[in-house]
């Protein structure tokens, strides 16, 4: 129990350590790289050239690196990020909010994707090269390699009033493109309420955005379960398992998947990053204002206060979703425990 | 009483480089012979060399160039015969476009794929052979650099970039992408550390450059390749979500940049659903072609996940 | 006990018997034929060694026996007699009542053989509690018993594999393979990966729980001087053909096939003349291209005509089976028979 305390307690450090990067890189990346340095460099919109002096003041543009970067890191801590130019909103809500629905989105669709995709994987290992397998590796292949933002637009086409499909078939779905705010519905204010009309709105809205995450994401997911079944199930340990009198379904049961989950899940949380990126493309073909719609429309607008954060956000969040899946496999795998 | 007799038979004098290569090329051969009866990396071989040809012969194939202004349609016209797949805003003519749009494509994939490669190979070898707390240092890096979502990344620094053309969006996508192939190269030549005869030629007294440029690299080459042929398709798709961010190319027109003009002039409702689908399914079948292709030779390679 | 697999006499007092075995792998590069028309016997209490190269079909027929071979092998004809059962025609259900409760098996490289991430108090106990159906605390004493017999502490039930060295987890499997009281168990190169100090204490081990449990084994190894301590009778195999067979005894001090000369050869004598052994030279032919005749005529230097086109079938020579044509006694395998494998 101690080697568990002292696994965890080290991959914990690493952790901080990787947070600690994250918020250099952060800064460098904003401020130090080569080319049009954003900050030095006002939004030419005559509007917003009030808020450069406040960008001055406030990052104090005008003192020497080192001292901006401890500013930096105040100000990062204290959570006092600023005010959005866009919306004229704290920083700080206005991200937390972004996050909130992000994880909403990546929540949802994340679960079906395991769900289905570990389904689809293992009966494609245990049906090994006949033509479940073959067809649900090919459609898998071909799933995997699709541009989120394509797949999201032509989803977003296909279930739209009056679409291709909705004409020809009378029972077609008619789903909502955009976010949840519908300003036909009266009872809709695009400030989030916490009451049903909002709540309901949110979720019919959400079904198309999770849809075209969960599409793009599940291949990936059960491919890799497929192959890693199918790794544990050439190892040696199956044929004692075998030998010793069990049928097919307790082999299965008892050795091949309790083996074949623990890579799967290291093999999930790196893919994070990519499944967030993924989400980042599907909010913004949505207009759904998580995290990546706000990273995109934060550059296109040259909002620096809220660009200057929201990468920590990002990186952060993926962070600690390793070490919660780290602390999984910790559970999981007790062979782990020595490395 | 016909006993056999056993004759032993001297090997002849070769110098190892010879020998190392008569080894490399028989290997090829057998490598190549197994992809010509594997019925996935045939076709997406097939497929590969569809698009390469397209690419090649652009200037032949395609009616006009791909930011021609066209005379004698107006913008926005839905498909004709003149037109294949109809004009965009700005009077283009929108098959050229496609057309064109796939030596972009392939020339961004493959070349920051490179890129990519050579850079996380070169970090994965010395990271996993030197080991210690240069590997520490250069491991904790990587992990940072995966953490952030790899699209802000590559967005931020392409948007510092400023104006883009093809080295730049090459060396962004490059430059961004090593991180994976570091951390599979990396375990790989530890696990090849591990092996005996990388003992036995350290015991014999090689030095460290040669074992790693005659044993380690030689026996990492399979998966350096079949890795590579897989960040190609990582880079071909990471470049039309910039171009579809209006983050890439300038002078010529990427996929990516087609499908976001298809979107902001309503293509599905003006009678020109082609616009939109037509340029993401040739960047489907391309990373396509790439991944059928990558994953039968990681199968060729990798003999584990063929039936037992 | 009896000498040679002709030597029936009256009723069959075999414990297991196998004619005719042959066994076939379908591969990409064409069909390889494992096992090729072997056949002998175990008795009550005997040990059986299968000795041969690697690749002669040692493994192949041992997963036989059990029906454990991989997808792509299939036995082809023959029978496999045990306790007037045909193992090779039974139901996949009857064959699982059998597995590990009648005939069990210990695993070559018991490293990769165990779950890595049970802990083998349940792996032991699993056996148990699917054949014989009893609680749980009696699985896990039996458990902790079986261990006790093999040296090791009993209170290493709850430890993972990992956490025993190659020696440890070669007698966990030994433990494992008793679980049931099988009337026979299969020891697939059960010393091969250990060191020598260790291959003598799970040597003697082997000895001792065959004779305190009247065990009947069948030992499998390509290292004769393993057989030569533990087993009565020695079968000889090359290339999926059965070459000698008879009592350890015999065989080891007046071997008849040339290959079992060239084995036995193999090993200077400590008391004997300092000489370099003589090695036997050439290499295992391809089983998906077996040589003519006797298979091993190309690497045999007493090969003559007939050894190329006939196929000769072990016969009594001497008290043991032999299948060489330098003996007037011996058979060839009959036309019919031969015909068929064509």
């Amino acid at each position: 129990m101690a080697r568990l305390l002292a696994v965890a307690v080290r991959r914990s450090v690493n952790a901080f350590v990787t947070i600690i990067g994250i918020i250099c890189l952060n800064y460098v990346l904003v401020r130090l790289m080569p080319g049009d340095p954003i900050l030095s460099q006002c939004p030419h919109n005559a509007q917003y050239s009030a808020s450069c002096a406040y960008d001055y003041s406030f990052f104090g543009l005008d003192l020497p690196p080192w001292q901006q970067f401890v500013i930096y890191l105040q100000k990062l801590f204290t959570l006092d990020w600023g005010v959005s130019y866009t919306t004229h909103q704290p920083v700080a809500s206005v991200l937390m909010r972004a996050l909130g629905w992000t994880l909403v989105l990546v929540g949802t669709s994340t679960i079906f994707t395991i769900l289905i995709g570990m389904a689809v994987g293992s009966y494609a290992a245990l049906r090994r090269g006949k033509p479940f397998d073959f067809f649900s590796t090919g459609i898998g292949i071909f799933l995997y390699g699709m541009p989120i933002f394509w797949l999201g637009l032509v989803l977003q086409f296909s279930f739209i009033k009056n679409s291709f499909f909705s004409q020809t078939f009378s029972w077609w779905p008619v789903l909502p493109p955009h976010n949840y705010y519908d300003f036909n519905n009266p009872n809709l204010s695009i400030v989030w309420v916490w009451d049903w009309p909002h709540v309901s709105s949110a979720l019919v809205h959400l079904i198309l955005p999770a849809l075209t995450l969960s599409l793009g994401t599940l291949a990936g997911i059960s491919l890799v379960m497929r192959n890693s079944l199918i790794d544990v199930m050439t190892e040696d340990f199956v044929l004692t398992a075998r030998a010793k009198g069990l049928n097919e379904r307790q082999v299965l049961r008892r050795h091949i998947f309790p083996s074949g989950l623990p890579p799967m899940v290291s093999l999930i949380a790196l893919d994070l990053a990519f499944i967030l990126g993924g989400a980042y493309q599907v909010e913004v073909v949505f207009d759904y204002y998580g995290i990546g719609w706000w990273t995109i429309n934060a550059i296109d607008t040259q909002d620096l206060p809220v660009l200057q954060f929201i990468i920590v956000i990002g990186g952060v969040a993926i962070v600690i979703a390793n070490l919660i899946s780290d602390f999984i496999l910790l559970w999981l795998d007790p062979r782990i425990k020595i490395t | 009483m016909g006993a056999t007799e056993v004759v032993i038979s001297r090997p002849s004098v070769v110098s190892p480089f010879r020998a190392q290569l008569t080894i490399t090329g028989r290997r090829l051969g057998e490598v190549w012979h197994q992809i010509l009866h594997n019925k996935t990396a045939m076709a997406g071989l097939c497929i590969l060399i569809f698009f390469v040809f397209l690419a090649l012969a652009a200037p032949w194939i395609a009616p006009y160039g791909p930011l021609q202004p066209v005379n004698d349609a107006p913008a926005l016209s839905p498909p004709s015969p003149q037109h294949l797949m109809g004009v965009s805003r700005l009077g283009n003519d929108i098959f050229s476009q496609v057309i064109w749009g796939t030596q972009v494509s392939l020339l961004v994939g493959v070349l920051a794929a490179i890129v990519a490669s050579v850079i996380g190979t070169a970090v994965g070898l010395i990271s996993g052979f030197v080991g210690g707390w240069v590997d520490d240092v250069i491991m904790r890096f990587n992990d940072i650099v995966l953490s952030i979502p790899w699209l802000v990344l590559m967005i931020i620094v392409a948007a510092r970039l400023g104006t883009i053309d093809l080295l730049g969006i090459i060396l962004v996508i490059g430059l961004t992408g090593w991180s994976v192939t570091a951390r599979v190269i990396r375990s790989q030549v530890l696990s090849l550390k591990e092996r005996m005869f990388v003992e036995r030629a350290k015991m014999v007294g090689s030095s460290n450059t040669h074992l790693l440029l005659r044993h380690i690299f030689p026996n990492a080459f399979p998966l350096i390749f079949a890795n590579t042929i897989l960040t190609v398709a990582i880079s071909i798709l990471s470049e039309s979500v910039l171009a579809f961010l209006n983050l890439s190319v300038r002078q010529n027109i990427s996929w990516g940049r087609i499908v976001a003009e298809a979107q902001k002039n309503n293509a599905m409702t003006i009678g020109n659903p082609g616009w939109l689908i037509i340029p993401g399914l040739c960047i489907v079948f391309l990373v396509f072609g790439f991944y059928l292709f990558g994953y039968a030779l990681d199968e060729i390679l990798n003999p584990r996940l063929r039936r037992r | 006990m009896k000498s040679s697999i002709h030597d029936s006499g009256g009723a069959s007092l075999s414990l297991l018997e196998v004619k005719d075995l042959v066994i076939e792998y379908t591969t990409q590069k064409g069909t390889v034929h494992a096992v090729d028309g072997i056949s002998f016997a175990l008795d009550e209490g005997e040990a059986l060694g299968l000795a041969g190269e690697s690749g002669c079909g040692k493994t192949t027929t041992a997963l036989a026996l059990m029906r454990l071979l991989p997808h792509n092998g299939r036995i082809i004809r023959g029978s496999i007699r045990f306790r007037g059962k045909n193992l090779v025609t039974l139901s996949e259900l009857s064959i699982r009542r059998i597995r590990w409760k009648e005939i069990s098996i210990i695993f070559q490289g018991a490293m990769n053989s165990l779950n890595p991430i049970r802990r083998i108090g349940d792996q032991i106990a699993e056996p148990i509690l699917l054949h014989e159906g009893v609680e749980k605390q009696v699985a896990r004493r039996r458990a902790g018993d079986l261990l006790e017999v093999v040296g090791i502490n009993r209170n290493r039930l709850r430890d993972y594999p990992h956490e025993f060295s190659g020696g440890m987890r070669q007698r966990v499997m030994i433990a494992m393979a008793l679980a049931c009281n099988p009337k026979i168990v299969i020891a697939d190169e059960p010393v091969t990966a250990l060191d020598v100090m260790i291959q003598a204490q799970i040597l003697e081990l082997l000895e001792r729980l065959k004779r305190e449990l009247d065990l009947s084994m069948i030992l499998i190894s390509h290292d004769l001087s393993v057989m030569a301590e533990t087993c009565d009778r020695v079968a000889i195999m090359y290339a999926g053909r059965m070459m000698e067979y008879g009592q350890t005894v015999d065989i080891f001090t007046g071997p008849k096939h040339p290959y079992t000369q060239g084995l036995v050869g193999a090993f200077p004598d400590i008391r004997g003349a300092r000489t370099i052994p003589e090695s036997i030279p050439g290499a295992v032919p391809s089983l998906i291209n077996p040589p003519s005749g006797c298979v091993f005529h190309p690497r045999c230097k007493f090969a003559f005509d007939r050894c190329t086109d006939h196929i000769p079938s072990p016969s009594a020579v001497s008290g043991r089976d032999v299948a060489c044509f330098l003996y007037p006694e011996v058979q060839e395998v009959s036309p019919r028979l031969v015909e068929a494998k064509l």
